[in-house]
Order: structure tokens, then sequence, then C-alpha cells
């Protein structure tokens, strides 16, 4: 009966054009499902979130590796993890990675490892606008916007199919299957509404780490002014919606509600250094 | 070429925020003495006014314009519909970058396509270090004491 079961299932994925699987793939993808059927609607448990995460980190890595530079490492992980701690998820294994590449971006993956380029924090003015940076990512994941992403891209119930898997074994193919579709997910960007979730609370939590609530519209003032045609632009404003429209969102929710928080005084000088060493 | 570039981009980083960037106005928007909502008005921008943007403080913007100086709220203002040459920011973009500016890439300099992302190998090597920079609550928390950064009590916003 779950033989006959798994073949159903093979065959309609075949039919609905599951790409890219061999047969022995979709096999172990079968009796998998067939025995994750009870598991269906747990939710994806932290252990595999974080596995997930570390294997897209990975990917992104050698798209462009670290930079070199370990005073600017530990000034972002320093203003990333004690951002973190004014999230709903203070304990999960935030790390921090500037990545050797001129382009403006950022990118968070799930479980707490998140990425900001070179050229965008050379690109920042203060220790506010990297907070408002950093919190903007952080509520993907925060709220499994990546997770949600490529689960659907790659047609795969994570909580039900991965649930009680070791992930951490070599060649799990739902392992692969799921950093493949990452691979897309960040290559073509999040649905917008994540988008503005995500600045609409990173700019609470960045409040909340006692950095000027304007750090984040102040980036987004900045890349609004910049020529949309550079190519140092081409992967961020392809994958986000124009700042002039993430403006206007803040522009809304913000009214006087963020008159009150005054600027940190004395996080410049050392944003100053930190970024002045990077070549 | 080189050394141009580098003196540059050394402006770049030490420039005023928002120095001589060019923005227009969304809505009217009143121009005050000071940089908050019961300063005195000196005098009203209409929708769509071109102004000149000085510095940021908060939420607030310091601008000079025909119609007078002063400050105005941030969000009041944007940028991208204003441009109509090269702008600091914008021309400091082109520098050493392929695209519209035509200039050859530096050397060295290297961007981070959706090509990239999609055809990268996983760097495990990479990954390793991390955690290497990677740092503890304790330690974060006393990085915010040294800056004198406090937390607060701040509910989410709804969206609209
Ligand atoms: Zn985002």
């Amino acid at each position: 009966m779950a033989h006959y079961k798994i073949l159903i299932i093979a065959a309609s994925l075949t039919l609905s054009g599951c790409a890219g699987m061999d047969a022995q793939q979709l096999m172990q993808l079968g009796s998998n499902m067939a025995g994750k059927v009870v598991a269906a609607n747990k939710p994806v448990s932290e252990a595999e979130e974080i596995q997930i995460g570390h294997g897209i980190a990975s990917n992104l890595l050698g798209a462009a590796p670290l930079s070199t530079n370990q005073r600017a490492q530990s000034y972002v992980n320093n203003v990333g993890r004690w951002v973190s701690l004014h999230t709903e998820r203070p304990n999960l294994p935030w790390q921090f990675g500037v990545l050797e590449s001129a382009d403006l971006n950022a990118f968070a993956t799930p479980g707490g490892t998140i990425f900001i380029t070179k050229g965008l924090l050379q690109h920042l003015k203060t220790e506010s606008e990297l907070a408002g940076v950093l919190a903007h990512e952080m509520v993907h994941v925060l709220s499994k916007h990546h997770l949600a992403a490529l689960q659907k891209a790659a047609n795969l119930n994570i909580a039900g199919d991965f649930a009680g898997q070791a992930l951490n074994t070599q060649n799990n193919p739902l392992l692969d299957k799921a950093l493949q579709a990452g691979k897309e997910v960040y290559a073509r960007g999040l649905d917008k509404d994540d988008e503005f979730e995500a600045d609409r609370k990173g700019i609470v939590i960045a409040t909340r780490s006692g950095y000027d609530p304007f750090g984040l519209p102040a980036v987004l003032q900045m890349l609004d002014s910049a020529n949309a045609q550079d190519s140092s632009l081409a992967l961020m404003f392809k994958t986000h919606p124009a700042p002039a429209a993430r403006l206007s969102l803040l522009d809304k929710i913000m009214a006087n509600n963020f008159d009150g928080y005054a600027s940190p005084t004395q996080t410049d000088a050392r944003f100053n250094a930190a970024v002045a060493t990077l070549k | 070429m080189k050394k141009l570039m580098v003196l540059l981009l050394l402006s770049c980083i030490t420039l005023p925020a928002w120095a001589d960037s060019i923005g227009y106005t969304v809505r009217n928007t009143e121009i005050k003495a000071k940089p908050f909502s019961d300063a005195a008005t000196l005098a009203t921008l209409p929708e769509k006014a071109s102004v000149t943007i000085v510095q940021r403080m908060g939420g607030w913007v310091r601008i000079s314009s025909s119609t007078g100086n002063g400050w105005v709220k941030m969000l009041n203002l944007r940028s991208s519909s204003a441009r109509t040459g090269d702008s600091g920011l914008q021309s400091l973009f082109n520098v050493g970058r392929t695209g519209s500016s035509g200039i050859t890439v530096a050397t060295g300099v290297r961007g981070l396509s959706s090509e990239d992302v999609q055809n990268a190998s996983p760097n495990p090597v990479e990954f390793a270090k991390l955690k290497n920079y990677a740092v503890n609550q304790n330690q974060a928390s006393q990085f915010a004491q040294s800056g004198k950064l406090k937390s607060y009590a701040v509910e989410f916003v709804a969206a609209q």
C-alpha cells in the first residue's frame, strides 16, 4: 500500500514537470513523503532552518568571499548582534559577514547568517544606517521569508519532507534541492510584501536598539538618489521594490511616531574608523 | 586614473551626508528654522519643489531652495525623479564601474550579479571563517555600552 502511494506521488510529480530530479531522487522524495504524512503540518525545526541557511550562506560565499578586513568584520558583528538582541529570536546563532564585492547589497539567510557587501557598507554614513540595513535583513530571518519562498520554488513541503531527516548528511537530495531553489530565490528576490514588512519592522528593531529610526530611510534615500542603471545596483534593484516606493511606505507608517528618539551621539567615531579601513 | 579614483572614493567616504544632492517635495512642505515640528515655520514649499539637501539629522534634512533655507521632514522628499544631471553621488557611483557611464571597470573590483548567485558553488572555507568573527551577547552588550546605546520598548507598527 505504501509503495503504491509512492508511485502515485512519483508519477504526479513527473507529470507536473518536476525538473532536475532523476528517478532515484524521485523515489527518495516519494518514500520521504510517504513516511512523513503525519508530520506534514509540523513546523520546520530550528535546526533544519539553520542547516538550510548555512548551505545558502556557503553558496553566497561562493559568489563573493568575505572581506579580509577583520576590523570591519567584527564591527559589523557587534552592531548586528546587539540589534539581534532586540528581536523575538535573540538566541539564534546570529553571525554577520562583509562580502568582498563592490556591489551594493545585503542578504539574509535562514537561521541568522546575514551579509552586507563592502560596497554598501562604504556608502553608509552612520552606525544607525548600518543598524537599519541589518535590522531589515533580520526581519527576513524572523519571518522566515526565504524559507517559505524556497519551499514554494522547490515545490517542497520542507516541514513534511525534512522532518526527522539528518540534514547534515552528505548528498542529501532534499537539501540539495532546497539549496538549488535557494539560488533561484536569491537571484530573483522575495515578494515585495516581504520587503515592505522587513522595512516596516526593521525600523522598529533598530529603534529598540537605541539607533536613529531614520537610519534605514536615509539609506533608501541614498539608493533613491543613485543611478538606477549602475551595474553595482543591478541585483539589489532587481530583487527589491524601488527605493521611492519603500520610502513612501515608511513615510505613511512613521508619521510622527518616531520623532522622540534621539540619534546616538557616541557611535560616529567607531563607524568611521571601521569603514575607513576598508579598501 | 587610479589615483583619481582613490581620491574620488576617499571624498565619497568623507562627504557629509546628502552633500549637494537634489530632492523634490512630494507634498506641501514647511521649512522650519530648526529640526523640530514645533519650530518656527520660515516658508512653505509647494509639491514638486526642487531643493538642495545639505545635511540630515534624524528625520529632518537641512535644505536650501529658491523659496528659502531651513529644515524639512526627510520623508517629504524623494530624489529619483529629481535627477536632471549628475549629482555628486551619482557621478561617484559611476566611477570605475561599467554601466551607463561606459567607464571601464577597475581591475579587481568585484560585482555580485544574479548570475553569480545562481552559478555559485559552496565555499565551506569562507563559511567556516564566519564564526571567528561572530560575537556573543555579552560582547555585543559591551559594545552597545561603549557607544552609549540604550534599549527602548517599541511595538511594531501595523501595515497601512
Ligand atoms: Zn530585503
